[in-house]
């Protein structure tokens, strides 16, 4: 294992009885890496995610962060890692000043630190006015700062996300994707993020994962992953008494991709420059319509691509 | 679960319930009232019996408490002034019983206070639905699990040598006597719970009728008892339903001690469901 | 340090909602009044102890809420895990015992509510110190002993089975033990299969313990077993809560 990896799993499994959760996962995260881990609901993210921070016992295979085992070394592993979980892992009951000087001192920071450090962070995730208030008094945005808060108190050199925008409205999330930015570029933070959020990881991560049913089934930069999807998806809406016919013309023109009822979807060979063509083509066959457009590939195309399955939902 | 006229009872299973039909009227607003009656009782009682399992403590832990006083209150029974009795079995029947249905009581005023907190009691607001049904309908459940209770306690203190003087009629005089006071507790806490609209309140009620079991002749006769105790004691109807009954079991049949067995649980029960009537129709017409 | 910590958020969270503690603080006040209004008479048969029942009662009252504490104590992890801030605990580096120790030691804190409760009503009922000063010092070991090991075992059940509701089993387990024992009456008033569980209950030999000090003077014959009765129960029940913590994340 180089120094470089500080995340690095080999044949990580996790079973609950019958049920397969994460089935066979290899990843090497580099240190100062932004990390997406992309996938539905369901797909084995959180159950990952809770292996590597050591909440959760892998069945099988094993995982090191920063060359400590996640099982051996447990105590260890959990110095160095920052983590906000799913479900903020907060107590109502406390004030959000409280919370952060419990969690200064669960890691060891002393007193005096960990009040300025507290404020700071408060600060940055704008709770500052909030801070003296029970968090039971919070908005879900407001929660979700704070555990972002509580994760970073002792300056961890890993950080871990799961879904850290569910539930947030766009400003928040903004913001949100503005502080990962700073944290990984001026404190050089490696992040392990996990979204079902296209745009999250396409944004934020350098490199990203796409799983699904608990398998790693893509995995590259964003640039890349697009790019294996080639040619961008033609999407054309038709009238249902002409849907087989546009089928049959588009088929011509590129391999079918997955699309919404009612519509068509190809991957266009040669680009742009051929929606003439398709058009004429389509006009020939006596095909009306309603709606055309021209996607370049998205990570939805690529998960499509490499699932069956639209990250969305639609069966193809 | 909602009873408007217009739609038939929903809780209508099997042959015995009858299906109301639309129209008004006054006799069939009777028969209508009959009918929901009848029908939140059925349901009440077959989701009391499903929650099976919430019953047990009802019956193990008076069971347990009488058990063991009956073993650590040998000596006592001997004090001058105690009751005569051949074992303490004898002096705490009435108490093992009362202490039993008091278990479920609450469980009425805790069902209500549920729909209130979850919305169901806006939906009520919308539909004439009528109230007494409403709330004698959730009783019923309670009755029928308390008049079992109380056979199944008598049941097993007769197995382990108690003997009941009055008979057989003493025996069943004490159920109803039980069943009054579960209907008495059903609607002081179906009141709480249309005051406060929270289950925790009307939770809270169980330690202070677990409470007021104690500060009575349930366990030890008033006669032994000093002080203001013994005052709160003499006064407390739970004294007054358990003397007689306590006599029945002991001395022998009396009509005198039948009629304050009962009548005094009857009062009370009267006072409590009239009163949560009364409530009810105040918050339901209060906009 | 961390069980420090968390010890000292428990206290803070009854600050910020008084009435989590009034269960705990008004069942054993209930408890002592009632039993003792309602079995004063026991002073008059012979060979009951003492000529005054707080003496006997009021013992037994603050061990059922040092029980209650206890049991407390677990509800509060029950809490946290059923709301996720569990997660946040587990997460701290190093070893997770101090997780333990502090829930216990919050629990053992706690307890000294309800006790001090208890003697204070008794007081007002005439209770007395015989044994002295000392006296209470048993009191509040015994006390605080038996809220530890309820708290241990509580927190065996929810580390094990993870719900607010697992709660019940162990209140139930604790009255019923206490019920068995030498709590309202002493051991030769009792008889049958009563008499023979209350000889072999642990809880007997820490409420003779306890209770010396308001019967009579203390002695080392009375003191030992009861000592070695609470270490045994917080060694058991610690462990037990020790192994089901390991095996959490499993």
């Amino acid at each position: 294992m180089t120094d470089n990896v500080v995340i690095e799993a080999s044949g990580l499994k996790r079973t609950f009885g019958e049920v397969v959760a994460v089935e066979g996962i290899d990843l090497s995260v580099a240190r100062g890496e932004i990390f997406g881990f992309l996938g539905p609901n369901g797909a084995g993210k959180s159950t990952t995610v809770r292996m590597l921070t050591t909440l959760l016992r892998p069945t099988g295979g094993t995982a090191r962060i920063d060359g400590h085992d996640v099982e051996k070394s447990a105590a260890a592993v959990r110095r160095i890692i920052g983590v906000a979980l799913q479900d903020a892992s907060i107590d109502p009951l406390m004030t959000g000043n409280e919370l952060m000087r419990l969690q200064a001192v669960l890691h060891g920071i002393s007193r005096s630190e960990s009040r300025n450090r507290g404020a700071e962070l408060l600060a940055r995730v704008g709770l500052a006015g909030a801070a003296g208030r029970r968090v039971a008094t919070y908005s879900g945005g407001m929660r979700r700062r704070l555990d972002l808060a509580l994760s970073l108190v002792h300056e961890p050199s890993i950080l871990f996300l799961d879904e850290p925008s569910a539930g947030l409205d766009p400003t928040s999330r903004l913001a949100l994707w503005e502080e990962v930015r700073r944290l990984n570029s001026e404190l050089g933070t490696t992040v392990f993020l996990t979204t079902q959020y296209l745009e999250e990881a396409d944004e934020l991560a350098g490199r990203i994962a796409i799983i699904d049913h608990g398998r790693l089934v893509r995995e590259g930069s964003p640039a890349d992953l697009k790019s294996t999807v080639g040619s961008p998806t033609l999407r054309v809406d038709v009238d249902p008494v002409f849907l087989e016919s546009a089928r049959s013309v588009l088929i011509g023109f590129g391999p079918e991709r997955p699309a919404f009822e009612g519509r068509c979807a190809i991957g266009l060979d040669g680009g742009a420059a051929r929606v003439a063509e398709v058009v004429r083509a389509l006009d020939v066959a006596g095909v009306t319509v309603s709606h055309l457009e021209l996607d370049l590939p998205s990570l939805d195309d690529v998960f499509a691509d490499a699932t069956g399955r639209r990250l969305e939902g639609a069966e193809k | 679960m909602t009873c408007s006229p217009t739609r038939p009872a929903v809780a209508s299973r099997g042959p015995k319930s009858e299906s109301p039909t639309v129209s008004g009227g006054a006799a069939t607003g009777l028969r209508l009232a009959g009918a929901q009656t009848l029908a939140l009782t059925r349901r009440s009682v077959v989701s009391e019996w499903r929650q099976l399992g919430n019953v047990v403590p009802g019956i193990v832990f008076p069971l347990l408490l009488a058990a063991v006083y009956t073993h650590q209150f040998t000596r006592v029974i001997l004090l001058p002034g105690f009751p005569a009795v051949d074992s303490f079995l004898d002096f705490v029947l009435p108490a093992s019983l009362v202490q039993s249905v008091s278990f479920g009581a609450t469980e009425a005023g805790t069902e209500l206070a549920r729909d209130i907190e979850n919305g169901f009691f806006d939906r009520l607001r919308a539909s004439p639905c009528m109230r007494l049904p409403l709330l004698l309908g959730r009783l019923g459940g309670a009755v029928v699990v308390a008049a079992v209770k109380g056979v199944l306690i008598i049941a097993i203190f007769l197995l382990f040598g108690a003997e009941i003087a009055g008979g057989p009629a003493a025996a069943v005089v004490l159920v109803v006597a039980a069943v009054l006071l579960v209907i008495a507790i059903g609607g002081l806490g179906q009141m709480l719970a249309i005051f406060t609209g929270s289950q925790e309140a009307v939770n809270a009620t169980f330690p202070l009728v677990f409470t007021s079991i104690f500060m009575s002749s349930a366990f030890f006769p008033t006669n032994l008892m000093s002080g203001w105790f013994r005052e709160v004691a003499e006064a407390n109807p739970v004294t007054w339903i358990i003397d007689p009954v306590r006599r029945l079991i002991l001395e022998g049949w009396s009509w005198a001690d039948v009629g304050q067995a009962l009548v005094v649980p009857l009062v009370i029960s009267v006072a409590t469901v009239t009163m949560a009537v009364v409530a009810l129709n105040r918050k339901l017409s209060s906009s | 340090m961390v069980a420090s910590a968390i010890c000292g958020r428990g206290m803070r969270r009854i600050v910020a909602r008084p009435t989590l503690i009034m269960p705990v603080l008004l069942m054993p006040l209930i408890f002592v009044v009632s039993f003792t209004g309602a079995f004063g008479s026991l002073t008059r048969v012979e060979g009951y102890g003492t000529d005054n029942v707080f003496n006997w009662m009021a013992v037994y009252a603050a061990m059922q809420g040092a029980v209650f504490a206890g049991v407390g104590g677990a509800s509060t992890t029950a809490e946290d895990i059923e709301n996720g801030f569990f997660d946040r605990l587990l997460l701290t580096p190093g070893s997770r015992v101090p997780i333990l120790v502090g829930t216990m030691a919050y629990s053992a804190l706690r307890s000294t509510i309800p006790t001090t409760g208890v003697l204070l009503v008794s007081a007002l009922g005439g209770l007395r110190l015989p044994g002295g000063p000392l006296a209470l010092v048993t009191v509040y070991v015994a006390t605080a002993g038996m809220a530890s090991a309820f708290c241990l075992l509580g927190l065996a059940v929810v580390y094990r089975f993870r719900t607010m509701r697992s709660m019940i089993l162990i209140q139930v387990c604790g009255f019923s033990l206490m019920f068995l024992s030498t709590g309202q009456v002493p051991i030769h008033f009792m008889n049958g299969w009563l008499h023979t569980v209350a000889r072999v209950n642990p809880v007997t030999n820490v409420l003779r313990f306890a209770r010396q000090g308001f019967l009579g003077d203390l002695t080392w014959s009375m003191t030992w077993p009861g000592l070695v009765a609470l270490g045994a129960m917080v060694a058991v029940a610690g462990s037990l809560a020790a192994h089901q913590l390991r095996r959490l994340a499993a």
